[in-house]
């Protein structure tokens, strides 16, 4: 006892202060790599949202539309068929904006009398040409009537109107609008002609090269619709494999096999189930089918199925395993057949885990473009799918949220690119938060039972 | 022969004789867990299984109600008769015969459902009721069956899984005799039980007896010599030695048959 030295409790050897160190050094090595985390995450969502947000809202000139009976239907005929066919590349809406711009103007006090139609049409986005006609078509009524309308103020004066043109030489401005019209714009607002209002149609209209009038309605929509068929798809078809590979199959070598194929196909690039899909279409036309499902939601839905399915197939057999072995038991020993074991306790009690996966898949999805790309769904603008969205949902073309994010990046227009974009991930980010919350409250409310 | 076959069961008929195995072998794959074992088990009697660990009582068992079954790598060979019928025959189908022959297993596992439908749930799949009265009225004999009635009949809609774990196994027991099984299998139940609860099983058991032929492994020497009539030993896969009760714990034939009871195998 005695030839023990003694070692005090209070100073701390060479070896645990090592330890400690070695302790320290990793929980600051965590730290950091957490608030770098953190910190890339900032980044990313102040860059979407400072960019995205403002671009939910848009200028709007409020003008008194005066849909002009001599223009619209110059025979007089009051057909809608009449008017509905006359040819849109006239010009005739243009006249119509830029004289009710006019007349809007001066009644407001503003004189015009320098500006030619022109100048006063390239202010505002008259192209929604459509919309004037087809109003008209639907209610003759309003021929040689004056209604209040808010149209688009043009890209370059929002650029203008938002500051970002603040510091550049007014004689340098893009092409089109010249001091003049800057100054006529700076009259409206202070008539206060021009507001910003937030784009409710954002979210209905079609997509378009134009940003004044694009929207992800269709995209939204086509989403929607693929989601659905992933979930009838992969939920059916990978429940009812995991079933059976998880408590009718044999353990030999070809389930093993199996087993080890559908971890493989959850490791595909997605790209290679697009080039999938886009072979299968090619297959379809030269049997003679035609283009009909090329990129369509049924057609996107399948190949989006397919990724999805290895994920469902993984969480449910995870989901299957962890059912206890001896809550099977309980019920084949009271008699109960495979199958009703199977339907009547694990199905049941491996619910949520099932539910939790197949949403997580489901997310994954909805956020896949590659293969989306390669199967054309970014070739249309939607605008059938919008015109009969129930009937033509699966078998009409269309886009999807991350095709058209795609395209707004490919637009030529700067706001479009670096403001449309950006709101249409925000659209995305919130529907895949969405998800995921779901998911969790799903796991929280069924915590495990047993 | 034919003649003397027939006589023979009916003899064993009015002998009593419930169960009967006959030179039953069982794999696991290549391992022999049961060797050639011959028993008759009496009806209306608790026979106790005992042995040291890995003897293949469970196996035996679990062979009874054809639960191996579910073990795909197990093969049964050798005749099990009940009521004189080979339950291993290809006519017989393993569901029906779980519903005669009830099993209760050494961890209690009620299903994560209310009390109820615990109980309710065999005599639902084999369509033993015919209205939701019918049912009430089993599940209530079946709970009183399993003595726990008294304890349970306020919250019958409650889990059955937030139950104690003497509560559990009671309502194990109540859900097995249920289906009106006419054999109850018992494996350790009272392994995962505290004494008192063991002793509310015990006496469960006992009661049982005048309505069902119980056959129960364990592990404790104490409750094969209070429970059972009966006492067969285990030992390596080989049934060593079976008899009455009394008979093996006081005067057993066989070397290992003492020397397990003593404590020195196992
Ligand atoms: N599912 C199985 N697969 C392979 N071998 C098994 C399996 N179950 C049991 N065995 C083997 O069979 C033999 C008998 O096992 P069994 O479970 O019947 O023993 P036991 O007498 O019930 O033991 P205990 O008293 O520990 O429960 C053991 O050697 C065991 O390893
Ligand atoms: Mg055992």
């Amino acid at each position: 006892m005695s030839d023990t030295p003694h070692t005090s409790l209070y100073v701390r050897s060479a070896n645990v202060a090592k330890r400690n160190r070695a302790g320290n050094t990793l929980r600051y090595l965590g730290l950091g790599a957490i608030s770098l985390v953190l910190l890339f995450l900032a980044v990313l969502l102040w860059s979407i949202l400072s960019r995205g947000v403002p671009a939910f809202y848009q200028y709007q000139a409020q003008i008194e539309l005066f849909y002009d009976a001599e223009t619209l239907d110059p025979d007089g005929t009051l057909d809608p068929e009449e008017i509905g066919s006359r040819s849109l590349r006239s010009g005739y809406e243009r006249g119509i904006f830029a004289d009710s711009l006019r007349a809007t103007l001066e009644g407001n006090g503003i004189n015009t009398e320098e500006f030619k139609d022109k100048d006063l049409s390239n202010l505002i986005y008259a192209a929604n040409r459509r919309d004037v006609r087809d109003s008209v078509v639907e209610n003759l009524d309003l021929l040689d009537q004056t209604v209040p309308f808010n149209v688009p103020i043009a890209s370059p004066v929002t650029r203008y109107l938002s500051g970002e043109l603040a510091g550049v030489d007014r004689s340098s401005m893009p092409p089109g609008i010249d001091r003049a019209q800057l100054d006529l714009i700076d009259q409206m607002v202070e008539a206060g002609l021009i507001e910003q209002k937030f784009r409710w149609n954002f979210f209905s209209n079609v997509y378009s090269q134009s940003g004044e009038i694009a929207g992800i309605g269709p995209a939204l929509m086509g989403s929607a619709y693929m989601m659905l068929v992933v979930l009838v798809f992969s939920l059916i078809f990978g429940v009812a494999a995991s079933i059976y590979l998880e408590e009718f199959a044999p353990k030999n070598r070809l389930t093993d096999f199996i087993e080890i194929n559908i971890a493989n196909l959850a490791a595909v690039p997605s790209i290679v189930f697009g080039i999938l899909g886009a072979a299968i279409l090619i297959t379809l036309k030269n049997l003679g089918f035609g283009d009909s499902i090329r990129g369509t939601a049924l057609m996107g839905g399948i190949v989006l199925s397919l990724m999805t399915l290895p994920t469902i197939v993984i969480a449910t057999r995870a989901a299957l395993k962890a059912v206890p072995p001896s809550i099977r038991d309980a019920a084949l020993g009271v008699g109960a057949s495979k199958i009703q074991t199977v339907f009547h306790h694990t199905l049941p009690l491996a619910a949520p885990g099932i539910l939790t996966g197949t949403i997580i898949g489901i997310a994954q999805a909805l956020g896949e473009t590659a293969p989306l790309l390669l199967i054309g769904l970014s070739v249309s603008t939607g605008a059938e799918l919008l015109s009969s969205p129930l009937t033509g949902g699966l078998l009409e073309q269309t886009q999807s949220m991350p095709t058209a994010v795609y395209l707004f990046s490919q637009n030529q227009d700067t706001p479009v690119r670096e403001g449309l974009a950006q709101s249409a991930i925000i659209v995305m980010l919130v529907l895949l938060f969405a998800l995921n919350l779901f998911a969790i409250i799903l796991r929280r409310r069924f915590e495990r039972r047993w | 022969m034919k003649d003397t076959t027939e006589t023979d069961r009916a003899m064993s008929t009015q002998n009593d004789v419930k169960i009967s195995a006959k030179g039953v072998q069982v794999y696991y794959d290549k391992n022999q867990a049961i060797k050639d074992v011959d028993v008759e088990i009496e009806g209306r009697t608790v026979t106790a299984f005992i042995g040291p660990s890995g003897c293949g009582k469970s196996t035996f068992l679990r062979c009874l109600n054809r639960m191996n079954d579910t073990i795909s790598i197990c093969r049964v060979e050798g005749d099990i008769l009940i009521d004189g019928e080979d339950i291993y025959d290809p006519r017989v189908d393993p569901v029906q015969l779980r519903a005669k022959v009830g099993m209760v297993f050494q961890k209690p596992n009620p299903f994560p459902k209310s009390i109820y439908d615990n109980v309710a749930y065999g005599p639902k799949i084999h369509g033993l009721a015919k209205s939701k009265a019918d049912l009430d009225d089993i599940v209530e004999k079946a709970l009183r069956r399993g003595a726990i009635w008294d304890e349970v009949k306020d919250r019958l809609h409650a889990p059955g899984t937030g139950l104690s774990g003497g509560q559990q196994q009671r309502l194990c027991i109540a859900r097995a005799v249920a289906t009106e099984p006419e054999v109850l299998l018992m494996d350790e139940p009272c392994s995962a039980l505290d004494p008192i609860a063991t002793a509310q099983v015990e006496e469960l058991i006992d009661e049982l007896r005048s309505d069902y032929t119980v056959v129960i492994v364990t592990h404790s020497m104490q409750q094969a010599a209070r429970v059972s009539q009966k006492t067969a030993f285990f030992h390596l896969g080989n049934l060593v030695e079976y008899g009455d009760t009394d008979k093996i714990f006081t005067n057993p034939e066989d070397p290992r048959t003492e020397s397990y009871i003593s404590g020195r195998i196992g």
